[in-house]
């Protein structure tokens, strides 16, 4: 008697706390952080960790034109911007100046991987919207990261050098800086398809810093050493125009090479007539990551990781990426076109 | 019975002295007061306990450095391994206190790292007679790779309870940084804490008076290596976590706060109370700055102005005299 009303008891129990759980997801249908509380038109913080380079310059380019369109659309009033000049703590005290002064959303590239966690999670508690891209942050209390895929890249780069040497030969491997966790990533991403083609040598490898000038002077000294080169493959745009430039001073044969969307190599590719690929960290991330922290502060449920697709760049669209050189900075990046139907389909693809 | 009480003399002098030596950095408090009323008319939130709380723990961490670094200056020494201390800090508190250490052990840890790299540097320098900038600055690139080999990506962890006691909403750093001046204090009025200015300002004069020079200098490297791990474990509470490289900017943010602060580059001259403000300073005009909404280019250029104003004002004054 008592052991079946225990029983009955316990699911009772059960009951409820299934159907509190129904009842507690349904409530959550809104995305992480978001308690529904802030209204349009909202104030977006964009917490950068480093304004110098021109790449972060250019993503600052897309924030600024996605907030102009989102002010026109009524959702968005002002646009909060602080630089943190490389130090993660400085970044720290400024995300907790953005909750201070209560903007609805913080957009941020962290200065360390671990480092802003517990003031995020002070942020993503108040109800502030948090996007995170291209440098993430290790902790799930942010409303979505974004980001591509680095190891996707390096493979993608491979399998295209490896074809397009015909599935053996000797290449180059160009690496950026040891130790840096997106040189390190596309690096491994390369390792898979290397180890299926046994009959593609790899002569020698190089880390430099993400520089033209550097990465020249140590592909000339390979040069010197390896007479036979069949392929490049390079995994950072500065870096192939710098092989390129080496080639071409020793009087070389250019080779195939991959690469990065920087003007510079896009137009060495052309001049040289290469036969090459590029992919790219689009700029438009930071104009995604505010599309996309407006969204969730508008209710709309939005994933907790967006992976971006890589855009390629091969010889059947480099010309359209050079007609658009002169809208960029000629130490830039010309990247892939973007608009809302994009953001759309990318927030709604995960 | 007419012989004057020394104590009572003493004590009758203690607050005319300590106003003479406020003399050199009294622009630097007026500059700072300005910025600290503006900062609470901007945020009225920083009246409040946890506003009052964030603030001081962003703060926390570059006044210890400074205190770090003044101490050095002070006896005539400098350190470029203060931002590399404090990584190795946050990076042995970040992976010991979770372990079978705990937290009374990492914390030892901590501290014995720091009393005893702090002491092997002083004793280089001093019992050696090698520059400290050289021995300083090979010493970052060792001490730094130390913390990388400990830990080479950004991980470890920090128990919650400790994060929350230290950087919650309770004004516990704010408490700990008077608890420090405090024993700065007392130092002070130690045979090492009398001998550093001296050991600083006239060391040969000071050695032929009788005192013990290198003692005070090694001493000094030792509490400034205690004051950097320290930083290191506090940031690494504050974060929740280790990262190899969070102490980077400290090593120049030190030096900026300790000159700011009337620190001489000469040894024995300026005050900690200086350095301190110096390193307020630093810390409020990242949030004032943003509170007035300043762009990140008006940011950098408003920083030199104010910082070249603060330490021109006192000599100002002197030219003027």
């Amino acid at each position: 008697m008592t052991k079946s009303s225990l029983f009955a008891s316990a699911s009772a129990l059960c009951l409820s706390v299934l159907l509190s759980l129904g009842a507690g997801s349904q409530a959550n249908a809104a995305a992480k952080c978001i308690k529904g509380d802030r209204k349009a038109p909202y104030t977006i913080g964009w917490a950068n960790i480093y304004s110098v380079p021109t790449w972060m310059k250019q993503t600052q380019g897309t924030i600024e034109a996605e907030v102009e369109t989102l002010k026109k659309q009524g959702l968005v009033d002002k646009l909060v911007v602080t630089d943190a000049q490389g130090d993660a703590n400085v970044q720290i005290q400024q995300i907790q100046s953005m909750i201070d002064s209560d903007v609805d959303a913080i957009i941020l590239i962290a200065g360390s991987s671990t480092a802003p966690a517990r003031v995020l999670a002070d942020a993503c508690a108040k109800g502030i919207a948090i996007i995170n891209f291209d440098s993430l942050v290790d902790t799930d209390q942010v409303t979505a990261k974004v980001n591509t895929d680095s190891a996707q890249w390096g493979d993608q780069a491979a399998k295209f050098l490896i074809d397009a040497i015909g599935g053996k030969g000797k290449i180059l491997i160009l690496n950026g800086p040891a130790g840096v966790s997106v040189s390190d990533d596309r690096r491994k991403g390369a390792d898979a398809a290397l180890k299926a083609h046994p009959e593609v040598t790899v002569l020698a490898e190089t880390n430099t810093p993400y520089n033209v000038a550097p990465a020249q002077e140590a592909v000339t000294s390979l040069l010197f050493a390896n007479p036979e080169i069949d392929g490049i493959l390079s995994l950072g745009g500065a870096l192939s125009a710098g092989a390129v430039l080496a080639l071409d001073k020793q009087g070389r044969e250019q080779v195939p090479i991959t690469g990065e969307n920087a003007r510079q190599f896009l137009e060495l590719w052309k001049e040289k007539g290469l036969k090459s690929w590029a992919t790219m960290q689009p700029n438009w991330l930071g104009a995604f990551a505010t599309y996309t922290a407006v969204q969730a502060l508008e209710g709309k449920d939005v994933p907790a990781f967006v992976k971006i697709p890589l855009p390629v760049i091969d010889n059947s669209n480099i010309d359209q990426y050079l007609a658009r050189a002169a809208d960029f900075p000629a130490d830039g990046y010309i990247y892939s076109p973007y608009d809302e139907e994009l953001f759309k389909k990318l927030l709604a693809e995960q | 019975m007419s012989v004057v009480d020394p104590s009572r003399q003493a004590g009758a002098l203690y607050w005319p002295v300590q106003l003479r030596r406020n003399v050199g950095v009294r622009g630097l408090f007026a500059v700072v007061m300005a910025f600290l009323v503006a900062y609470g008319f901007l945020f009225p939130g920083l009246l409040t306990a946890s506003g009052f709380a964030k603030f001081t723990q962003s703060w926390f961490p570059l006044a210890l450095v400074a205190m770090a670094q003044a101490i050095l200056m002070l006896t005539g020494g400098i350190s470029l391994a203060i931002g590399a201390m404090v990584s190795l800090g946050a990076v042995i508190a970040a992976t010991t206190m979770t372990g079978p250490l705990g937290v009374a052990g990492g914390a030892a840890a901590v501290t014995l790292t720091g009393v005893g790299i702090g002491a092997a540097t002083g004793f280089i320098v001093v019992k050696l007679r090698l520059p400290a900038i050289v021995v300083t600055l090979a010493g970052s690139f060792i001490i730094g790779g130390a913390a990388l080999l400990i830990l080479p990506r950004p991980g470890g962890a920090i128990p919650e309870w400790l994060s929350d006691l230290l950087a919650g909403n309770t004004p516990a750093a704010f408490v700990l940084l008077v608890l420090i001046v405090l024993l700065w204090k007392l130092y002070l009025a130690t045979p090492l804490g009398l001998s550093l200015y001296a050991a600083g300002e006239n060391p040969v004069g000071a050695y032929r008076s009788g005192v013990p020079v290198d003692g005070a200098r090694i001493a000094a490297y030792a509490i400034s290596g205690l004051l950097c791990t320290g930083a290191g474990l506090f940031v690494a509470a504050q974060t929740g976590s280790g990262d190899p490289v969070i102490g980077t900017a400290f090593t120049l943010n030190s030096i900026a706060a300790a000159v700011l602060g009337g620190i001489g580059f000469l040894g024995g001259q300026g005050t900690m109370r200086g350095a301190l403000a110096g390193s307020l300073l630093l810390s409020l005009m990242i949030s004032v700055m943003f509170f007035l909404g300043f762009t990140p280019v008006a940011q950098y250029v408003a920083q030199g102005l104010i910082i070249i104003g603060a330490v021109a004002i006192p000599q100002f004054r002197k030219v003027q005299q």
